[in-house]
């Protein structure tokens, strides 16, 4: 009863702001009440109110959803969520939702839409793609996602058009990271957070950027008076009052903070010598690149006395291998964070925690489980989307000879499409399918990106609001939200590998669709589809499972499989004892330590070892082969750095209009020291303005002694200029219309810390 | 009394995310920009020896509660296990609760035009043996919640090991919550 007066309430809530407002064209506003189909149960799905994808459930009464939780059959959740994950009904019945396709009627960007059939959507999208096709080729279309199966189906789509021009969100954020891995493990490892005694954080603030499973496992690190938390932040975040210590590293200044660490490991003999004899080449040019670094020279560039250094050094060396330096989330700081990150994993290294409790490790997949345990132990599962390889140049140069060889074909660099499309080179480019993707909040220069869609013939968004991004569009696609979609199986491997799957919680509020079923219609419609081997998601599922009912149906009621495998750490001789009693054939990969040591021995690296020096970097960027103290200031001769970074209650560019959340944080004054606000003569709460070569941006100031005086920070995500967002237009600063397309060396990552003034309003 | 719940909120484990808030307001249908739960930070100190304040805010469910005393038409009532209600149907608007609550833990709901508060969630979840919703919702478990003759509890348990400190201890209210300070950064 309780739980139906709370439905009432809150269709109550949800269209007493529908009246008040002006409403907008496809909105749900705009169709009034809405008719829901009644049911009573709990649904078990994955969240997508940001990327880190955690596991979920909600309870529905009368087809209405009530209240979404964690789903404690993925046992790092239990019932855990965060603010965003809880409030996902209130983007499902926001008002100022789209639920209609669109149909550009004025000039691109006036923000003039007629509302369309899907069917008129859809024919419209094909006919169009399949003409620039026509007169431009495949590759003068871009196609570009955030990771995540989404991307994986636009990948395979691009593809299947032909185009090289596929891009996902990397460049805005990990490219650093997966980047610095790729080149020293040949592939990305984890971290062991729980049985950890001692972490080094450089600003991964688990407890603002929010991944229940890692952020649940720091924060009862951080409470444990029996382990040590150090973090190096310009700003006093959340996690840096949650520490042991707080270090105001001058922004941009981590890699300098690490060299001198690995100065004076190396200086004093104190490393892991037999892991990094064992399992590591390049140790001596590392040695011979960081002798200059000492914790003297790091002091002026990063401000933290060499007394400091010197201690956190011994005691990081006397947790080994229960230590990790945290290579964090978002790695897009400086031109220097291919080094920055490389000299992190390299500091793991060296205290010799890799695959030791405590440190870090490989993802143990299906696949490696199997092969470990001589037997298969955990279904594997098929790929649905195929993406046959387009032989042609990408119009970044990702993945060619020249600056950009080491970057992902296909991730690309978001910064470089402006100039492509501007300057036609190396080719023309026509059209931009974007889904759930919103450059221009979330990119560089956002100024010159809208610049370039204006010349663009033909852009399609798909997305749940009429964002900034979706006003460029001639067609705004209404995507289903996450509550409203089933889609295919998501891998997760950690210790030992977890699948999940999305499972629709309620039905799509007016027919709105799948990307699943919008891309299969549009292969269809556009003469390939049979490019997939599955006609819709119940196919897709049973493809993906090859047939496997129990994994399907396990999926279905809760959400998630766990194969009882135990947790496995390759250099950890009571995990591999564990191990190979359960699966008795391992026995035979055992080293005569009792441990499998081999899995280290042949990485995807070219050397097969872990690489501390690159010779294959190296000989394309000359110095770059171990990290070196280069291009750390962030400055450009501005007097401050203006920093950004994420709140607990909001992801990127996506969830600052919807209703609960804005009701939290609905705007984003900028941080400041109360010395630097006294010279400029600002108080709380003021108008001024942020400028440098590339932007003046109107900005407000909130003053708090939590920042370096030098610093300034802004919460990211707002400043929007989309009239239909209408709890966000107009308010705040996008902080992106401040940063330059400038790429970070080898890794192609966008840099956002960025010099500024301070003008007075 | 039957119960001796306890709702035990454990700063060390605090983040401020706010998830306890969309919880309840989910929960309970909390109309737009009210609140029953909400935690406060504040940031403590001179640059660079800061400190972090975080503050639970909501109804503490007094033993002794002035709300209760003070309210004419006994729609404000404390129940046999202790917890403190409202009955909506005899609540005038009078608004002499919220004055008398030392908490700031009481509001007019704008489309019911009644008094409201945290409950524990006590009708929907804790008298179906559920958690109150931000308990359960909590991220980093930094909220506990049970009854504390129940030796075995995680609640009881919790609170023989830690220092507790209940707010306003002065004022002889007896709250229900109670918090184990935080132990890192500046105090004041
Ligand atoms: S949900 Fe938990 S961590 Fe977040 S603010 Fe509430 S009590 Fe604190
Ligand atoms: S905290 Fe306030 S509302 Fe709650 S019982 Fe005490 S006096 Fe009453
Ligand atoms: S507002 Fe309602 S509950 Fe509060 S004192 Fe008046 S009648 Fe009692």
């Amino acid at each position: 009863m309780a739980y139906l007066q709370a439905r009432r309430d809150f269709l109550k809530i949800a269209t007493t702001g529908v009246s008040a407002s002006v409403l907008i064209p496809g909105s749900l506003g705009a169709l009034g009440d809405v008719a829901l189909k009644g049911e009573d149960k709990f649904i078990r799905s994955v969240c997508e109110m940001c990327s880190s994808r955690c596991p979920m459930e909600a309870r529905v009464v009368n087809g209405k959803t009530v209240l979404i939780q964690g789903n404690s059959f993925a046992k790092e959740m239990g019932t855990s969520l965060c603010a965003k994950g809880v409030a996902g009904a209130s983007q499902l019945y926001d008002p100022q939702r789209l639920v209609t396709p669109l149909i550009r009627v004025g000039k691109r960007g006036e923000n003039k839409w007629r509302e369309a059939s899907w069917d008129e959507a859809l024919s419209l999208i094909s006919r169009k793609f399949s003409a620039l096709k026509e007169r431009y080729g495949a590759r003068s279309v871009i196609f570009s996602a955030k990771t995540g199966e989404q991307y994986d189906l636009l990948r395979s789509f691009a593809s299947a058009y032909g185009s090289p021009n596929i891009f996902s969100h990397w460049s805005s954020c990990p490219i650093a990271i997966e980047s610095a891995f790729a080149h020293t493990f040949g592939e990305k490892l984890y971290r062991d957070f729980e049985n950890s005694t001692y972490i080094l954080n450089f600003g991964h603030n688990l407890f603002e950027g929010l991944d229940i499973p890692l952020t649940k496992a720091m924060a009862h690190f951080s409470a444990n008076p029996s382990k040590k938390l150090v973090v190096c932040d310009p700003r006093f975040s959340i996690i840096a009052s949650k520490a042991d210590e707080w270090h105001p590293i001058k922004a941009g200044s981590d890699l300098a903070f690490i060299l001198s660490l690995l100065h004076v490991w190396i200086r004093d003999g104190k490393y892991d010598k037999r892991f990094v004899d064992e399992y590591t080449i390049g140790f001596d040019q590392l040695s011979d690149a960081i002798k200059e670094a000492t914790p003297q020279w790091q002091q002026t560039l990063t401000g933290i006395d060499a007394k400091v250094v010197e201690r956190i050094a011994a005691e990081m060396y006397a947790a080994a291998p229960r230590c990790i330096i945290d290579w964090g989330h978002k790695a897009t700081t400086t031109k220097a964070e291919f080094q920055r990150t490389r000299a992190i994993l390299i500091a793991n290294i060296l205290m010799g925690n890799v695959e030791k409790e405590g440190g870090i490790f490989f993802a143990k997949t299906a696949e490696r489980i199997n092969t470990l345990a001589c037997e298969k132990v955990v279904p594997e599962l098929s790929d649905p989307y195929p993406r046959p390889r387009i032989n042609e140049p990408r119009l970044d140069g990702a993945g060619e000879e020249g600056e950009h060889r080491f970057i992902s074909r296909s991730h690309g660099i978001l910064q470089a499409i402006p100039d492509a499309i501007l300057s036609q080179k190396p080719y023309a480019i026509k059209g931009w399918f974007l889904t759930r993707h919103n450059p221009l909040v979330t990119v560089a220069y956002p100024q010159k990106m809208k610049e370039a869609m204006e010349q663009l013939e033909f852009i399609v968004v798909n997305d749940v609001y009429l964002s900034d991004t979706a006003m460029m569009a001639d067609v705004v696609l209404p995507e289903a939200t996450y509550l409203e979609r089933d889609e295919g199986i998501s891998k997760y491997s950690f210790k030992s590998p977890v699948y999940a799957m999305r499972n629709r919680i309620v039905q799509p509020i007016n027919h709105t669709k799948n990307l699943i079923e919008i891309i299969r219609d549009l292969a269809e419609r556009m003469g390939f589809g049979s490019h997939y081997a599955w006609k819709n998601i119940t196919e897709l599922r049973a493809f993906q499972a090859k047939g496997d009912a129990e994994l399907l149906q396990t999926l279905l009621m809760r959400g998630v499989a766990s194969f009882d495998v135990p947790p496995l750490l390759a250099r950890c001789s009571s995990s591999v004892e564990r191990f190979c009693e359960r699966y008795p054939k391992s026995h035979l990969l055992k080293d005569t330590q009792g441990l499998f040591s081999h899995m280290l021995h042949s990485l995807k690296t070219p050397s097969g070892k872990i690489e501390i020096f690159s010779a294959e970097i190296e000989k394309a960027f000359k110095g770059y082969g171990v990290p070196r103290a280069v291009d750390m200031d962030v400055t450009q001769g501005y007097p401050y750095v203006l920093t950004s970074g994420k709140s607990a209650v909001h992801t990127n560019g996506h969830t600052q209009n919807i209703p609960y959340l804005n009701m939290l944080l609905s705007s984003n004054p900028i941080w400041m020291h109360p010395n630097t606000a006294k010279a400029h003569g600002l108080k709380m709460g003021d108008t001024f303005y942020l400028q440098n070569a590339i932007s003046k941006e109107k900005a407000t100031v909130f003053i708090t002694e939590g920042i370096r005086p030098d610093t300034l920070f802004a919460y990211m995500g707002f400043g929007r200029d989309a009239p239909a967002l209408k709890r966000t237009h107009a308010k705040g600063t996008n902080p992106s219309k401040l940063l330059s397309l400038e790429s970070a060396t080898l890794c192609g990552a966008m840099i956002t810390n960025v010099g500024v003034n301070i003008v007075k309003a | 009394m039957q119960k001796q719940y306890r709702l035990l909120y454990d700063e060390n484990l605090c983040i401020g995310c706010q998830a306890c808030s969309v919880a309840c307001r989910m929960e309970n249908s909390v109309p737009d920009n009210v609140y029953r739960v909400q935690v406060h930070m504040k940031t403590l100190g001179v640059f660079p020896n800061l400190g972090m304040q975080y503050e639970r805010h909501s109804c503490v469910m007094c033993e002794n509660p002035p709300c209760v005393s003070v309210c004419p038409t006994n729609a404000s009532f404390q129940s046999k296990d202790g917890l403190v209600h409202i009955d909506e149907k005899s609540c005038i608007s009078c608004k002499y609760c919220i004055l008398a609550c030392p908490y700031h833990a009481r509001f007019i709901n704008p489309l019911k035009n009644v008094v409201e508060k945290c409950t524990f969630c006590y009708e929907t979840r804790v008298s179906k043996e559920l958690l109150p919703a931000c308990v359960s919702t909590c991220p980093t478990d930094a909220l506990s919640f049970g009854d504390m003759r129940q030796k075995e509890s995680l609640v009881h348990q919790k609170s023989q090991k830690e220092v507790l400190v209940f707010p306003k201890a002065h004022l002889g209210t007896k709250p229900k919550v109670a918090f184990i300070p935080n132990r890192k950064g500046i105090k004041s």
